[in-house]
């Protein structure tokens, strides 16, 4: 009877634990045991791991193998531990010396042919694994990039079965070359420019307010007046993510399958989902273990629901809880999983069915009464979770004589100043933005002088008193942005203006 | 002994082949073999042996066979499937009432045998396996 162990990592969300993989030789007719929860993908590795080990040209112990996954009550998912299993029952067969595999953590899945294949998540398992006190890691040769992201382990690239046995016995291989290979060919970063939007100044400077202070936003207008278009330029005003935030993109970026060859995600995830996406693909789901969702993919980014009222009146009331907690809890009979999800919101939406309700010149063909469905399609929670609402109206002036916009770079650059200096103002609390700071605190905030304003629009009944709280922090954003210390009467009146609720009165 | 370079060609010579040099096999370990091919309502048994000890009483060993001239197939031992084992125990059971044995015990083990042209065969015993 002979044992050997090699270390794998078992994600559960962003979360990984360390999982032993043991291999124990002998005592009984020639076969193999899988124990330890696996599910049907890593059930599988055992026929896998045989197939490419025969391969290699090695051979497959002829006696009762069994190999055990610890800790063995917690269910495990996935093809990524081929590698540690093979590396096991190398070591236990004495084809390998024990210790590499015993104090390496090991993620990988195999092919037939001995081939190393990619797999997901390795960004966030070799996080905990060196959480853990792990030094060394092997994975796929192709994913050398994306686990030297991780400060202070040894990374090991294998790109066959005969590399990974001269690495166990500590020989150097080719397999880290792959690393220096120019990342696959990505298009030069194309970001459309703000200067593109012609004849909408007013939105433009919606958007730059909603970039400054990490505001929701909500777009509405006829068809072709450039919602969409406005959208999909709000990740470039934004500025880049600090290293923490990286971080924690880079790694759910990892976890979905997508390839950080380029090193970390360094600008702002951008994420529009078609209105046809069910729950899971919104905020995140799946069978036993769950999947990070749009949501998730849009942490510390932008995610863009155009023609929101299409969307599934259930999927967008699933975004409520996220878009307070900035985190998603979803919760499985297997395990319970949590995925961070602090995204920004853009809605995007026409008056009417037909697009053309309130447009100066144009007729709506719809009646009454479908206009007020689907005016009905979003909830009121729902748009009150909306700081910005602003409704677009076509270019009075022709789009050809209508002034070209600012450049993103220009705006980008009145974005840092603003967040530079909420960032001041906001020193010592867990609050980066203006967007996300709690009602409470709002008002332990120097005192905005002439709130006579507001006062009156909460007398005549056009704000409530959480729009107080939301119009102070649109306020403080537009101050930022103007280079001042307090609010004024001239911000908390922009400030009510940016909030009008147009969407309603349409109806 | 059965001579090695006389191992037949065709598996029905080379199963019975393999039996022969299993039992001067296990003789050679001190056991006696008390039946070839032992025949029961449930099925075969390859040979049928008494293993000294552990008490004053032998313990009665019900021995499948298994020999192969090529792995090509895989392991000669990994041809025993559940069904086999089985069936095994069941023939063992058979054998001990039959026989009227006193026995200080009742096992049934697997010897496989690898038989590459050429080379001397390598035998596996694997003791308990149903």
């Amino acid at each position: 009877m002979s044992t050997a162990s090699a270390w794998s990592v078992a994600l559960l969300g962003m979360e990984g634990t360390l999982i032993e993989v043991e291999a124990a030789i002998g005592g009984g007719l020639p076969r193999t045991v899988l124990v330890g929860l696996p599910d049907a993908a890593l059930y599988e590795a055992r026929d896998r791991c045989r197939a490419a080990v025969a391969g290699a040209g090695l051979s497959w112990p002829n006696q009762l193998l069994t190999i055990n996954l610890t800790p063995a009550s917690l269910p495990k998912a996935g093809s990524h531990y081929d590698l540690a299993i093979v590396s096991a029952v190398l070591a236990a067969s004495g084809v390998v010396p024990h210790a590499i595999a015993a104090s390496s953590v090991l993620v990988g899945e195999l092919g037939l042919d001995g081939r190393v294949r990619e797999v997901q998540g390795v960004l966030p398992a070799l996080l905990a694994a060196r959480d853990a006190g792990f030094e060394a890691a092997i994975v796929p040769a192709r994913q050398v990039a994306e686990a030297e992201l991780v400060a202070g382990l040894r990374v090991l690239g294998v790109s066959c079965l005969a590399d990974l046995i001269e690495v166990l016995h500590g020989r150097p291989v080719l397999g880290g070359a792959y690393a220096n290979e120019p990342p696959t060919v990505q298009p030069p970063d194309y970001a459309p420019d703000l200067a593109d939007v012609r004849g909408q100044p007013d939105a433009c400077w919606a958007l730059e307010v909603a970039a400054a202070g990490g505001h929701h936003l909500f777009l509405h207008g006829a068809p072709g007046v450039g919602k969409s278009m406005l959208a999909e330029r709000l990740p470039g005003l934004l500025p880049d993510l600090n290293n923490a935030e990286a971080l924690e993109v880079s790694a759910i970026h990892s976890l979905v399958g997508r390839p950080l060859n380029g090193g970390l995600i360094r600008r702002p995830p951008y994420s529009n989902p078609h209105h046809n996406a069910s729950m899971a693909a919104m905020v995140g789901g799946g069978a036993r273990v769950a999947r990070p969702g749009a949501i998730s993919i849009a942490h510390r980014g932008v995610l863009f629901l155009d023609e929101v009222p299409e969307f599934s009146a259930r999927v967008l009331d699933a975004l409520r809880t996220p878009l307070e907690t900035g985190k998603v809890t979803i919760a499985r009979s297997a395990s319970q999983v949590c995925y961070p999800a602090r995204f920004q919101l853009v809605m995007a939406a026409n008056p009417c069915p037909c697009g053309m309700l309130g447009v100066p010149g144009a007729n709506c063909t719809c009646t009454p009464m479908s206009v007020r469905r689907y005016n009905e399609r979003l909830s009121g929670p729902m748009l009150d979770r909306v700081d910005i609402h602003h409704r677009l109206l076509p270019s009075r002036l022709g789009l050809a004589d209508a002034p070209a916009g600012e450049s993103s770079k220009k705006v980008a650059e009145r974005v840092r100043l603003a967040r530079e200096r909420q960032a001041e103002r906001l020193m010592g609390t867990p609050w980066q933005l203006n967007g996300e700071i709690p009602g409470a605190e709002l008002r332990r905030l120097p005192r905005a002088r002439g709130m006579s304003l507001l006062d009156d629009a909460v007398r005549s009944g056009r704000l409530s008193a959480r729009g107080v709280d939301k119009v102070l922090r649109l306020a403080w954003t537009l101050a930022d942005l103007d280079g001042k210390d307090r609010i004024t009467r001239v911000q908390l009146a922009s400030a009510l203006g940016l909030r009008h609720d147009g969407w309603r009165c349409a109806a | 002994m059965a001579d090695l370079n006389l191992a037949p060609i065709g598996s029905k010579g080379l199963g019975a082949w393999g039996e022969k040099y299993a039992a001067d096999y296990l003789v050679g370990l001190g056991w006696m073999v008390v039946e070839r091919n032992w025949r029961c309502s449930v099925g075969e048994a390859d040979l049928v042996c008494l293993e000294p000890g552990p008490g004053e009483l032998p313990t009665g060993v019900v021995v499948e066979v298994k020999c192969r001239s090529g792995s090509g197939f895989g392991d000669p031992l990994e041809a025993i499937t559940y069904a086999k084992q089985r069936k095994l125990r069941q023939i063992a059971a058979v054998w001990r009432q039959v026989s009227g044995l006193g026995l200080s015990g009742l096992r049934v083990d697997a010897v496989g045998i690898l038989k590459l042209p050429g080379v001397a065969p390598l035998v596996r015993h694997v003791r308990g396996v149903a």
